[in-house]
């Protein structure tokens, strides 16, 4: 007997899954992967053209590390890749995302279009661009442990806990070089830290200026309630209709930290799912599996791209026959997860209007 | 001469993870790549770290980062620990 078909959930990655040639291989050979990063770079004008030379150049002129290229690349490939999935048939039954990763999802459940996603990212570089240098470490730690060992001295810099990704997976952001500081001081103490990749904080009140700033270029973007559900990494519930429509909640992202953990422990709570990583990299799903229900096997994860520049062609391919061999008929195809909930116009309308508009 | 147990292992692993017994870390995990058992390199390294306080030994990167499996992990840790005793 085939095994009963589980929802499928995507996971979008932020800050920190960019990598050389990220998806690279894709473009060009997965024809919706391609036209959708073609339509999302036509639409950031002049800039677009300067992303996507930085994407695909082995020597970019803005280091990938930098908000400015990984923050609208992520984006835009996250974005890409689950308009890629649904053209292929597949329907979702949540979208989850993590930092910029949310505006992805967001955008794919029509909470704006695509063009205006284009002046979100545009408006999110210039108010990132304010930030003075600084970075994130994730801390082998509980959010709890962590929390007495960002002294004052640090807090008043503007250091603070930016994401709880596991129980023992903690992000802490802020400024150089307090942050550099703290590092060496958990280092003392025996705690295990690794660096992210990235050039700027996020999440943390060092940001709160920038994010002022990003909320002013939500003005006169229309904002709609998600066509799809969206696990909110500020609350660990779905995102409302209220919460959609507000640009403070959007806005106010940037400063605020990322509960993965708790939203993906939510989703999982709920029901078994299987999780798709539509990103580069397999940051998101290495966490999901060591969640007791994807540990047990009630929930499965697939991850499409290693981070590597080369093989994520073959590794893409082999993920889709796997994930149509776990997903079965269940959600693939019309209807599947309920009439009308998910149709092509959940995920495709809104993105197929914004291109008119914008171009 | 000193030796770390696969019960041990476990037990570090999961504490190092931050997983209490409601997360399944039995049966076949020896051979099951850390990868597999979502194991990035923070919750490894901080693995290794917990061993090296408790064993009071030192293992170079290089080595945690030939060990793909908690098997491998088993054998580079009982290495180290047969060298030192």
């Amino acid at each position: 007997m085939p095994e009963p078909s589980r929802p499928v959930v995507l996971l979008f990655p932020g800050q920190g899954a960019q990598h050389p040639g990220m998806a690279v291989e894709l473009y060009g050979a997965e024809p919706e992967f391609t036209a959708t990063m073609d339509e999302f770079f036509a639409l950031m004008g002049e800039e677009g053209g300067r992303l996507r030379a930085d994407w695909l150049g082995d020597h970019p002129r803005v280091p990938l590390d930098d908000a400015s290229r990984a923050q609208p690349l992520l984006f835009a490939i996250g974005y890409a890749l689950g308009r890629t999935l649904t053209a292929r048939g597949l329907r979702p039954a949540a979208l989850l995302g993590h930092s910029v990763g949310e505006l992805a999802a967001a955008c794919l459940a029509g909470v704006f279009t695509l063009a205006d996603a284009a002046r979100l990212m545009a408006a999110r570089s210039q108010a990132m661009a304010t930030v003075g240098p600084g970075g994130m470490i994730a801390a082998g730690v509980a959010a709890d442990d962590l929390e007495p060992r960002i002294g004052a001295r640090h807090r008043a810099a503007g250091v603070a806990v930016a994401a709880i990704n596991a129980p023992r997976h903690t992000v802490v952001a802020g400024p150089e070089p307090w942050l550099t500081e703290l590092t060496r001081e958990l280092a003392a103490d025996g705690v295990t830290t690794r660096r992210v990749p990235s050039r700027q904080p996020f999440h943390c009140p060092a940001v709160r200026g920038a994010a002022e700033l990003f909320a002013v270029g939500f003005a006169g973007v229309p904002l709609a309630p998600p066509r799809v559900p969206i696990r909110s990494t500020a609350t660990g519930l779905p995102v409302s209709g209220a919460q959609a429509l507000s640009p403070g909640f959007w806005a106010g992202q940037l400063a605020r930290p990322v509960l993965f953990w708790a939203a993906l422990d939510g989703l999982l709570t709920d029901g078994d799912h299987t999780l798709v990583e539509a990103g580069p990299g397999r940051s998101l799903s290495m966490l999901a599996r060591r969640h007791a229900a994807v540990r047990s096997g009630r929930g499965t994860v697939v991850a499409p791209l290693p981070a590597s520049a080369e093989g994520t062609l073959a590794a893409w391919k082999a993920a889709m026959e796997e994930l149509d061999a776990q997903v079965g008929e269940g959600a693939l195809g019309e209807g599947a997860l309920g009439e009308g909930a998910l149709g092509e116009g959940a995920l495709g309308e809104g993105v197929r209007r914004g291109s008119v508009e914008g171009v | 001469m000193r030796e770390i147990t696969i019960d041990t292992l476990v037990r570090l692993l999961r504490e190092s993870a931050g997983e209490d017994e409601s997360v399944q870390l039995d049966g076949d995990i020896l051979d099951t790549t850390f990868e597999a058992l979502g194991y990035d390199s923070l919750a490894l390294f901080n693995t290794v770290s917990a061993i090296e306080r408790e064993y009071s030994l030192e293992i170079s990167e290089e080595e945690v980062g030939g060990a793909k499996t908690p098997a491998d992990l088993l054998n580079t840790v009982n290495r180290a620990l047969a060298g030192t005793s």
